[in-house]
């Protein structure tokens, strides 16, 4: 019985003990304008139009982190054909982040990335490539992108 | 204590963990999700109209013609349309002679290094000026510095000469010019 007690405190205090994680949207993927014709990149280096995500936890948590990412952009009935090539991520996790020279870098944004939560937690940057067609008419066009981050258990 | 003061003190512990359990539970969240977007303003389609021919009219066998890039009437007008201020790259493909519809005969035509006029702003052969553009420049090397006028809207003037033979067979002779435009990304 007392082993049981012990048992449901235990239980008690790891659930306690285990914060939920929260990701931050600071910026959107942000092409700017575009001409007809002219693809465009916006790179993951690029302070105020590469997208950027924070990640908030326990500190020294293993997450995982998947991107779900379009491959058009929709405006009035027309699309704009995107690409996200298998660097134009990357990550930092140190108190101090830098998009420009992230820790880890060059990381493809199609697979699932594994990465421990630094003390203040963890910026992912994501850049990508715009492709409108020469006679691409002109307007606004938007894309949805979507990161899930959960934590490993480990 | 006896065992059923034991038994309901324990149970009672029991409950609570639950009940604290799934309290702690609620607030623990397997995965967090966010959405971001991607956006981007695509800006005036690009297009380019031959708005006048390049006119010779009559000319006579054996009699070279002229015609300058700024007469209203006869010079090659193109206009082209889109982003205002935008960087373009511009340039002609121009012929060599033109001929019979039949194709039975040719006349042979010239286009000098100063037989195009670029005009951002919009105006008219006859009335460009420097400050409009480039005035008399070579139609085989338009400026790389060319940009839609602020309205969205730049012309090109063109002239050009033709050489009749002596035995030029006479009818209407054509020939086509190409202008072919794109954004530069600037």
């Amino acid at each position: 019985m007392k082993n049981l007690l012990v048992i449901a405190a235990t239980l008690l205090l790891a659930t306690i003990s285990c914060p939920a994680q929260t990701i931050t949207l600071n910026n959107d993927l942000i092409f700017g304008n575009v001409f007809p014709g002219i693809p465009k990149t916006i790179t993951k280096y690029s302070v105020g139009s590469a997208a950027e995500f924070h990640v908030a936890g326990t500190s020294g948590s293993e997450i995982s982190i998947q991107f779900a990412l379009p491959t058009y952009m929709h405006g009035s009935g027309f699309n704009i054909e995107m690409i996200f090539f298998n660097t134009d991520c990357s990550i930092d996790t140190l108190a101090s982040p830098s998009q420009t020279s992230p820790l880890f870098d060059n990381l493809n944004p199609w697979t699932t990335l594994v990465y421990r939560l630094g003390s203040a937690g963890l910026t992912l940057w994501l850049g990508g490539t715009a492709i409108p067609k020469a006679a691409q008419p002109p307007g606004s066009y938007t894309a949805t992108i979507v990161l899930t981050v959960a934590y490993t258990g480990a | 204590m006896n065992k059923k003061g034991v038994e309901r003190k324990f149970a009672a512990v029991v409950v609570a963990a639950i009940i604290c359990f799934s309290l702690s539970v609620n607030r623990v969240q397997a995965q967090d999700v966010a959405t971001g977007a991607a956006t981007a303003t695509v800006l005036a389609a690009l297009s380019v109209i031959a708005a006048q021919n390049l006119i010779f009219g009559n000319i006579y066998q054996g009699v070279a013609s002229t015609v300058a890039n700024n007469i209203n009437a006869s010079s090659g007008i193109f206009n082209i349309l889109g982003q205002g201020s935008a960087g373009i790259s511009i340039s002609f493909v121009l012929p060599q002679f033109i001929a019979l519809a039949d194709g039975s005969d040719r006349m042979t035509i010239g286009f000098s290094s100063t037989d195009a006029t670029v005009d951002s702003n919009n105006t008219t052969p006859a009335t460009v000026v420097a400050g409009d553009g480039w005035i008399n420049t070579n139609p085989n090397n338009l400026p790389a510095a060319t940009v839609i006028g602020a309205a969205g809207q730049t012309n090109v003037y063109l002239g050009g000469r033709v050489y009749p033979s002596v035995d030029q067979a006479a009818g209407a002779y054509s020939g086509d010019i190409i202008l072919t435009v794109a954004y530069n990304g600037t």
